[in-house]
């Protein structure tokens, strides 16, 4: 049994002003601690014994979910991984992830990154299908391992919330999202390049990333989005001066 | 979503990136240095004759003025983004005109000086 | 449409939010000082043109104690874009021998700290010699 307590001050926010409360405050609760709770735990313990009103999205609490990424004293962390020990005695600051619009309380809305995603079309294009008798598509190790880095994303959003271009540019189609275009156009399967240089060449796209590099630095996952976004400039490069030097190629 | 022609200022910002990495620290090293300290002394071997043979021979002010131009544009793009990430980023056009029309203005006086050296 | 929700707004100052940030913009405003070394190197190279009374004038110049501390201070600004791009280049352009992937610190060796090396000895030899 806890007899030390340990502060949380908690974000809470209600799109339509609550009744007669500030529309965004800090609310301050006391925690039991214990060595081995995560800032999860404690949000947890919180709704469970405190205030049911409490929002915020989590699932696994292992680090495979990617669902509750939160501001932890302002930096862009995994809950589930954040032990408070990191952190007490002092107070905690838990606020929700940084430049994405704010449903409830610590409870982000996602909908404008799953667009995101989505224009960058995050899955194997082939010109022609295999029928299935010629069997499966076969890739060798080093084939897996020029992609794999990029595929352990798990969308947990931390890459957005340090990244100062998103904050900037609301458009800005944004790290994890442009790894995940890497991850697809490293591929050997995948003819779909083309189809995605679009959006990924465009100013909102790959363009658009000055290489701050701190998607990386938060990364939970070392998926490497930086790198992944110099590598998608330095592609659409090579592609804008195939064009130039040979305009009657057929890209 | 915005047609970009980034590809083109890029690749120089990058070529110049490079070239301003490997030559600009000898360099800064050469005016700053070596010549304040070596080419005022009587007898030394580093004279003003010296580096009008060094500079006079055609593939050194070749490299030099590719130095100069990739390394004005680098700058110019370097300049111009950070410029637009404190704040500016709803200026494009006048930053574009300000930033890479000091490059082209660079590369042009370097043309002239070396081409006339 | 939506009403507008509360969004976490970016300040003017996010630079100095966090040390990432921060060696970011020390990285960006190197740039900042190339430009003014441009203009000084082709004015170097003019007054070599033009004689050598011109160049012993600048020469003077360059002995002020002033002109010790731009210098100076051009020189951590010129090394620290050189040790930075070398050491992000692996990220951009990985290297790879027989498809294998050359770890970063390697890479970072073979493309920028090595030619690095050799151009500054040729460039100083050939002042030098």
């Amino acid at each position: 049994m806890a007899d030390r307590t340990i502060t949380l001050e908690v974000f809470r926010y209600q799109p339509n002003g609550g009744s007669g409360t500030a529309k965004e405050r800090f609310q301050r609760y006391d925690v039991p601690y214990h060595e081995h709770w995560v800032v999860l735990d404690a949000l947890n313990w919180i709704k469970d014994e405190l205030d049911g009103t409490l929002t915020y999205r989590w699932s696994c609490r292992m680090g495979v979910c990617g669902s509750c990424g939160m501001m932890v004293n302002g930096e862009p962390k995994l809950t589930c991984a954040a032990f408070l020990k990191d952190y007490f005695p002092q107070s905690i600051k838990i606020e929700p992830l940084s430049y994405f619009p704010v449903e409830r309380d610590l409870l982000i809305d996602i909908e404008g990154f799953l667009a995101k995603l989505k224009s960058i079309k995050p899955w194997i294009i082939r010109q022609q299908e295999k029928s299935l008798d010629e069997g499966e598509y076969l890739q060798s190790p080093n084939e897996l391992a020029s992609f794999k880095q990029y595929s352990m994303c798990i969308n947990c959003l931390l890459c957005y919330a340090a990244c100062p271009v998103v904050g900037a540019e609301e458009d800005f189609i944004g790290p994890a999202a442009m790894a995940l275009a890497q991850r697809y156009n490293l591929d050997s399967r995948d003819e779909g390049e083309d189809l995605r240089s679009e959006a990924l060449g465009a100013e909102e796209g790959a363009w658009g990333c000055t290489f701050v590099g701190e998607c990386t630095e938060v990364c939970p996952k070392n998926v490497d989005p930086g790198g992944a976004i110099q590598r998608a400039k330095v592609e659409n490069t090579k592609a804008f001066y195939k064009r130039l030097l040979m305009p009657w190629g057929n890209r | 979503m915005k047609k970009s022609n980034e590809a083109l200022w890029w690749s120089l910002f990058s070529a110049g990136g490079v070239m301003s990495a490997l030559f600009l620290p000898v360099f800064v090293v050469i005016t700053g240095l070596v010549v304040p300290s070596m080419a005022a002394r009587n007898g030394s071997r580093v004279t003003h004759e010296h580096f009008v043979a060094i500079v006079s021979w055609w593939p050194v002010r070749l490299a030099l003025f590719g130095i100069i131009f990739l390394t004005a544009f680098h700058a110019a793009h370097r300049i111009r983004h950070v410029l637009m990430d404190l704040g500016w980023r709803h200026h494009g056009l006048p930053l574009i005109v300000l930033c890479y029309g000091g490059a082209i203005a660079c590369t042009g006086a370097a043309g002239w000086i070396l081409g006339t050296f | 449409m939506r009403a507008k929700r509360f969004q976490t707004p970016m300040p003017s100052t996010w630079f100095l939010q966090r040390a990432g940030y921060r060696r970011f913009m020390a990285r960006e405003a190197t740039a900042i000082a190339f430009a003014p070394f441009l203009v000084y190197l082709l004015v170097w190279i003019h007054r070599l043109s033009q004689g050598p009374e011109a160049f012993a004038a600048l020469i003077e110049v360059t002995r002020n104690p002033v002109s010790v501390v731009l210098h100076s201070l051009l020189f951590g600004a010129v090394l620290y874009h050189s040790f930075t791009w070398f050491n992000l280049t692996p990220k951009i352009m990985p290297m790879y021998v027989a498809e294998e992937k050359v770890p970063d610190f390697w890479a970072a060796i073979f493309m920028g700290y090595l030619p690095w090396v050799v151009v500054t000895a040729v460039v100083l030899w050939g002042v030098l010699r």
